[in-house]
C-alpha cells in the first residue's frame, strides 16, 4: 500500500457554509505528514472526514485502503486519533479511562500505557478533571499511541505542552515513524510540523495551496546571517560579502575598529563560509534556516490574489498574514 | 483486547455515585411516607380531611384512594415523589446518554475508536435501563419488606405489576430524552423532551380526570397509561406496560438511527 491516506476533491458543506472546497492530497504509507494553515482552514474537518466524525458533501477519502464510511471499527482500530480540543470530564482516573479506551481500540501490549505515561510525565491516577491542559493533552496521546496503530491522526498535537515534552512527543513521533506508523498531524505554525514532518501541506480557506517536502523548503528557506571581524573596513567587508551567491540585504555597522555584518542567505553555505575564512572572525551567527519564511511566501504564492505581491518579505506582509490567521 | 459491552460497563459504573444518591433519595422517600400509613392515610380523620377538599383537587393528586394502603401506596409512592425522583434520574441520564456527552466533546473520540454508533446508542440504552430497573427493584424490595409493619395490605403481584410500570413509565421519559438528545445534539433539548414527556403526562392525567369533555387528555398521557386503574390496587394492565417499554425501545432505535446518519461534534 502506498498511500496510508488519500483524498480526491473533499468537499464539506455546514449547512450553506462550504469548509473545503476541493482537498486533494496523499499521504505515503509510513512518512511524517503534516498539515498546517490559519486556524478556520479546515484542517479539523479534514480530519475529521478521515475518521468518519463527519462526513464529506463530496469527494473521495481512502484512508489504509478504506473508505472510512464503510471501514467501521475495524478501520478505526488501527488509527490512533487526538482530537483538537479535549475534553476530559468523568470523575474517573486516566488510567481507568485509557483502560476503557483500550477495550474499544486495537490490542494494547502490557506495560505500554505506563511507559508512555513515564515519558510523557503523566500521573494516571489523579482525576481527569482535574488534570491541567497539558496533562489532559498528555492523556490524549497516550490514548493515541497506546495500540501502536498503523496510522495516527493527531490534530494540533503540541498545544498546551511544555517545550521539554514537546520534544519528547517529537521523539515519539520519529520513533513510530522508524516502526513504519504513518503520521498525520495539524498545527497551525510550522515551526511544531517542521522537525518531525517529511511533507508539509498547506491549507488556507478550505483548500491546499501548498505541499512541499520539508527538505524542499529547507533547501529554499532563507537563513540569518551575523558576524563580526577585525581589520577590514566596512566597504570591503560588505564588497566581500556581497559577492557570495545567495546573499542579500546586506548592513554593515562599524565601531572601533570592528565591523558588524547582517545579511541573508539563500541556498548553499560552503561558498559563504569560504568568504569568511578570509577574515579576522570575532563572532559568527549563522540561524537555522526560517521555514517559517518560505511558507508565508507560498501563502501569499501565485494563485491567491488577496494577500499582494509574492516576492515580498518584509514585515508588514507578514503582518498582513498573521491577521487573515486570527480571522 | 475486547470487553464485552465496554461501552455499557463506562456508562453504568461511571455514574455510579449518582445511581447510588438516587437509590438513596427513593429509598428515603419510602421509607418517610410508608410507615406513616396507619397514622395518616388509614385514619377516619385523613379520611374526613380528603372528604374536605375539592374533589378536582383530589382527583389531580390521585388522592381518592388514599384511605386504603394500596391506595395511600399508589397515590404517594408510585404516583408522586417515587415518580418524580424516577422521572428526574432518568431524564437527566437519557439526556447526558448521547446528546450530553456530544455536548461535551467527549463522544467524538468515542467514535473515534473501534466502536460504531449504534452500537453507542443501543450500550448506552442498556445503561439507563439497568439503572433504571434497580432503582424500581429497590422500591418493590423496601414496599415488600414495609408491607406487613405499615399494615398496607398491598398483594405482591400488585406490587410488581405496579414496579414494572413505574420501570416502564421513567424509562420512556428517559428514553425520550435520550432520543432528542441524540437526534439534536444537546443535552438541554434531551431535558426538555424527558422533562416535558413527564410533566405532560402529569398534567394530562390530573386535567383529563376533571370531566368527561376532557378525557381524550387521558389517552396521552403515559402516566395514565400506567397509573390509571391504580396497579398497587388493582394489578398491571400489562397492555400499558407493553406501550411504555415499546415506546422506549422505539425511541431508542430512532436515536440509533439519526446519530447513524448525521455529522458528530459541528
Amino acid at each position: 500500500m502506498a498511500h496510508a491516506i488519500s483524498t480526491r476533491s473533499l468537499t464539506k458543506k455546514f449547512g450553506r457554509r462550504e469548509v473545503l472546497h476541493g482537498v486533494d492530497f496523499s499521504v505515503e504509507a509510513g512518512s511524517v505528514f503534516g498539515m498546517i494553515g490559519p486556524n478556520g482552514a479546515g484542517k479539523t474537518t479534514t480530519m475529521r472526514c478521515l475518521l468518519d466524525i463527519i462526513r464529506p458533501t463530496s469527494g473521495e477519502i481512502r484512508v489504509l485502503g478504506k473508505d472510512p464510511r464503510l471501514g467501521g471499527p475495524e478501520l478505526r482500530r488501527r488509527i490512533g486519533y487526538l482530537p483538537g480540543e479535549l475534553f476530559l470530564e468523568g470523575r474517573v482516573t486516566g488510567r481507568k479511562l485509557l483502560a476503557h479506551y483500550e477495550a474499544i481500540s486495537g490490542p494494547v501490549a502490557p506495560g505500554r500505557i505506563d511507559a508512555l505515561a513515564d515519558r510523557l510525565g503523566l500521573d494516571l491516577d489523579r482525576h481527569t478533571r482535574k488534570l491541567s491542559k497539558g496533562n489532559k493533552q498528555k492523556l490524549g496521546l497516550v490514548q493515541a499511541f497506546m495500540h501502536d496503530p498503523e496510522l495516527l491522526v493527531l490534530d494540533e498535537p503540541t498545544s498546551g505542552l511544555d517545550p521539554l515534552v514537546q520534544q519528547e512527543f517529537h521523539a515519539m513521533v520519529r520513533e513510530a515513524r522508524q516502526q513504519g506508523q504513518t503520521i498525520f498531524l495539524s498545527s497551525h505554525v510550522l515551526s511544531e510540523v517542521q522537525q518531525t514532518a517529511d511533507t508539509v501541506a498547506i491549507l488556507r480557506d478550505g483548500r491546499i495551496i501548498a505541499v512541499e517536502s520539508v527538505s524542499g523548503l529547507r533547501e529554499g528557506a532563507v537563513r540569518h546571517l551575523r558576524f563580526s571581524a577585525n581589520g577590514i573596513t566596512a566597504h570591503d567587508a560588505g564588497a566581500l560579502l556581497g559577492a557570495v551567491p545567495g546573499v542579500g540585504h546586506v548592513e554593515v555597522l562599524e565601531s572601533n575598529g570592528t565591523v558588524t555584518l547582517s545579511a541573508t542567505l539563500e541556498g548553499a553555505i560552503q561558498p559563504l563560509v569560504k568568504a569568511l575564512g578570509t577574515l579576522q572572525l570575532r563572532d559568527l551567527v549563522l540561524e537555522e534556516p526560517d521555514l517559517e519564511e518560505s511558507v508565508l511566501q507560498m501563502y501569499s504564492g501565485p494563485g491567491d490574489a488577496s494577500s499582494g505581491e509574492a516576492n515580498s518579505r518584509d514585515s508588514s506582509h507578514k503582518n498582513s498574514i498573521h491577521r487573515q490567521a486570527a480571522k | 483486547m475486547s470487553t464485552t459491552l465496554p461501552l455499557f460497563r463506562r456508562a453504568f459504573f461511571d455514574t455510579w455515585r449518582s445511581t447510588l444518591a438516587w437509590a438513596a433519595g427513593l429509598a428515603g422517600a419510602t421509607l418517610l411516607y410508608l410507615p406513616l400509613y396507619p397514622s395518616i392515610g388509614g385514619s377516619a380523620q385523613m379520611q374526613d380531611m380528603i372528604d374536605a377538599l375539592p374533589p378536582e383537587m383530589t382527583k389531580a393528586l390521585n388522592y381518592d384512594q388514599i384511605a386504603t394502603g394500596p391506595g395511600y401506596t399508589q397515590a404517594t409512592l408510585f404516583g408522586l415523589i417515587g415518580f418524580l425522583l424516577m422521572t428526574i434520574a432518568s431524564v437527566g441520564w437519557g439526556a447526558a446518554a448521547v446528546g450530553g456527552d456530544e455536548e461535551s466533546g467527549q463522544l467524538e473520540l468515542t467514535l473515534a475508536h473501534g466502536v460504531t454508533r449504534v452500537q453507542v446508542v443501543v450500550e448506552r440504552a442498556m445503561a439507563l435501563l439497568v439503572r433504571v430497573l434497580l432503582l424500581a427493584a429497590l422500591v418493590f424490595v423496601l414496599v415488600r419488606l414495609l408491607n406487613e409493619s405499615a399494615r398496607l395490605g398491598i398483594r405482591p403481584e400488585n406490587l410488581f405489576g405496579a414496579a414494572v410500570l413505574f420501570a416502564g413509565l421513567a424509562l420512556l421519559t428517559g428514553a425520550a430524552a435520550l432520543c432528542a438528545g441524540a437526534v439534536s445534539g444537546r443535552r438541554t433539548y434531551g431535558l426538555a423532551a424527558g422533562a416535558a414527556v413527564g410533566v405532560l403526562g402529569y398534567v394530562f392525567n390530573a386535567v383529563g380526570r376533571q370531566s368527561p369533555d376532557l378525557e381524550w387528555l387521558l389517552r396521552l398521557s403515559p402516566y395514565h397509561w400506567a397509573y390509571g386503574n391504580a396497579p398497587v390496587a388493582n394489578g398491571a394492565d400489562w397492555a400499558a406496560a407493553g406501550w411504555l417499554w415499546g415506546i422506549s425501545a422505539g425511541l431508542v432505535a430512532v436515536a440509533a438511527f439519526a446519530v447513524s446518519r448525521r455529522d458528530v461534534g459541528t
